[in-house]
Order: C-alpha cells, then sequence, then structure tokens
C-alpha cells in the first residue's frame, strides 16, 4: 500500500499547493485558477501579486491547452500534462509539463531563449510590438502569452525539454513570481 | 442590439441604446477570446458606424493575454472612429487594489489618440 502521509509530507517539503497531472481540460484549468486566486487572498497578497500568479498560471495552461486541442491531442496521453503551484521561501513557482511535437521543441527553445535574454523595458516593447499585430483568431493566440509570462516573472524563465518518445518531448517550464513588492 | 450575459471567465456585453454606453464588464479570460469577441467585433462592423456618438466601458477585472488583443483592437477602431469626427470616448474602471488594472490602462492610454478616462 502506498504511504499517503510520507507523500503528504513530501509535497509539504516542497511548498506544493496544488498539483494536477492528468487530461487539460478548461474546466480543470478555471477550477484550479479559481483555488489560487482564493489561496492567494487568504494568504493577503496585494492585488498586483495575486494578479501576476493568476496570470502566469492562465497564460501557461491555456498555451498548453492550445497546442493539445491545435495538434489533435485530445484524450490522447500526450494531451495530459502536469502543473504544479508551489510556494517556497516567499516566492510562487507555477511549473508545467506537457508533451510537444519534436519539430516544435527547437523553434520554442529558441524563441524561450531570445525571450530570457530581454530586459522588462525589452519585453514591454516586444509586446507592445506583438499587441499591433494582426489577429490570427485560427491560432486562438495573440502570441502574447509566453512576452507576459517572462514580464510577470521575477527571475530568468526555466526550461527544459525531456525526450519523451520518438515524435515528443516533453517540456518542462518553470515560471518563478515573487510574493511581495 | 447586443447582450451577452457575463460566465466566470467572460464578461458582460452590454450596449444601452438611450445612453449610448457600450459596457464590457466581468473577467476576461474565455478558452477562446477570438470566438468569445466576434460578435463584438460584429456589433461595431454593422451598428458601430451608423452611430453619432458612443462611450465604451470597461469594468474588466482581468484579462488573459488574446482578451487584451481583442479590447486593444476594439479601441483601435473607436480611435479611427474618433479621428474621423465621431464623437466617442472610452471610461477605464478600475478596482483600487487592482494596480495590474490601472497599469494596463496607462499603458493603452500612452499609445492611443482619443478622450480615455481611468477612473476607480
Amino acid at each position: 500500500m502506498e504511504d499517503l502521509l510520507n507523500f503528504k509530507e513530501t509535497l509539504n517539503q516542497k511548498g506544493i499547493l496544488i498539483s494536477f497531472n492528468g487530461s487539460f481540460s478548461n474546466s480543470i484549468i478555471e477550477e484550479i485558477g479559481r483555488a489560487i486566486r482564493t489561496y492567494l487572498q487568504e494568504e493577503k497578497l496585494s492585488g498586483g501579486i495575486i494578479s501576476d500568479v493568476f496570470s502566469v498560471y492562465i497564460e501557461q495552461t491555456q498555451n498548453i491547452r492550445n497546442y493539445i486541442e491545435l495538434n489533435d491531442m485530445v484524450n490522447t496521453t500526450t494531451g495530459e500534462a502536469v502543473v504544479i503551484i508551489a510556494k517556497k521561501d516567499g516566492y510562487y513557482t507555477i511549473s508545467s509539463g506537457n508533451s510537444i511535437k519534436k519539430d516544435d521543441a527547437k523553434e520554442l527553445a529558441d524563441y524561450l531563449e531570445k525571450l530570457n535574454s530581454l530586459d522588462k523595458k525589452e519585453l514591454r516593447i516586444m509586446y507592445k510590438e506583438q499587441l499591433k499585430k494582426p489577429a490570427q483568431p485560427e491560432s486562438r493566440s495573440a502570441g502574447l502569452g509566453l512576452i507576459e509570462i517572462t514580464r510577470k516573472a521575477s527571475e530568468k524563465i526555466q526550461y527544459q525539454f525531456q525526450n519523451q518518445n520518438e515524435s515528443f518531448d516533453f517540456f518542462n517550464l518553470f515560471v518563478t513570481v515573487k510574493g511581495g513588492e | 442590439m447586443i447582450q451577452i450575459d457575463s460566465t466566470p471567465t467572460s464578461p458582460k456585453v452590454y450596449f444601452d441604446e438611450k445612453t449610448h454606453v457600450f459596457l464590457i464588464e466581468g473577467e476576461s479570460y474565455p478558452e477562446n477570446s477570438f470566438e468569445f469577441y466576434k460578435p463584438v467585433f460584429n456589433w461595431f462592423d454593422e451598428v458601430f458606424p451608423n452611430l453619432d456618438r458612443m462611450e465604451l466601458h470597461l469594468k474588466i477585472s482581468y484579462m488573459n493575454s488574446s482578451s487584451v488583443k481583442c479590447i486593444l483592437d476594439v479601441m483601435t477602431i473607436l480611435e479611427e472612429a474618433f479621428e474621423a469626427g465621431k464623437n466617442v470616448r472610452i471610461k477605464w474602471f478600475y478596482e483600487p487594489e487592482n494596480s495590474r488594472s490601472l497599469e494596463m490602462a496607462e499603458d493603452f492610454k500612452e499609445d492611443l489618440d482619443l478622450p480615455f478616462e481611468v477612473l476607480s
């Protein structure tokens, strides 16, 4: 039998507030989002911090959901994702893991490297330029999500790509938001 | 005529034909913002050109990034109408504790050339 007390203590040690692993539906994303917000409100954080953590969470998870839907991965093993929200030493970390096609991984890695090389002022300029580009509703995205995430992060975003199988990599994204201004 | 009820993730949208106030109020992070705002853009294509005046009232507590794009596109339609001589203005309402909403309003205002009030 699994030792749940041990499992719980491991979660506590890592400061894990919420974790989810499985088929990533819109209703799951919304429910977890509401739970995070309620938790942060009870922690009496400033409105700005609550908004930043929530925003990083929403952009990360909606990006994943869009990718799963646009690549016909719903209800397949590669349509499953992990999201973990943790608090440690006054910092909130929003981590997510999802399958992406190997062909897309290289492009994404280059893009993330570029975002990480920019300072907040440059990110703001990039955000505004992207905002002015014509919308492409079929992609469901305004191409702003990862810029927004990088802008809200208090440190450089961390990521890695793990080999999942011959077609897919597993994309890990770790974003940290400081719990005080 | 446009009237959309709010949901936990999408705002109320309503045009008042008496006061000519177009209201968008609530949360805005629907799973597909472009789909959600489609009727709004249709309204701006079909009804808005026939109006002589209009006020856009935004009372949005949180927007995901694709909603930000949709709202900017709406405001840009208003800006073009203003430049063509139409009587239009924007009122952005924010909750005092929501500093990010104020920052976003100031950001938008900086890039738009039309009457734009930020109120709490």
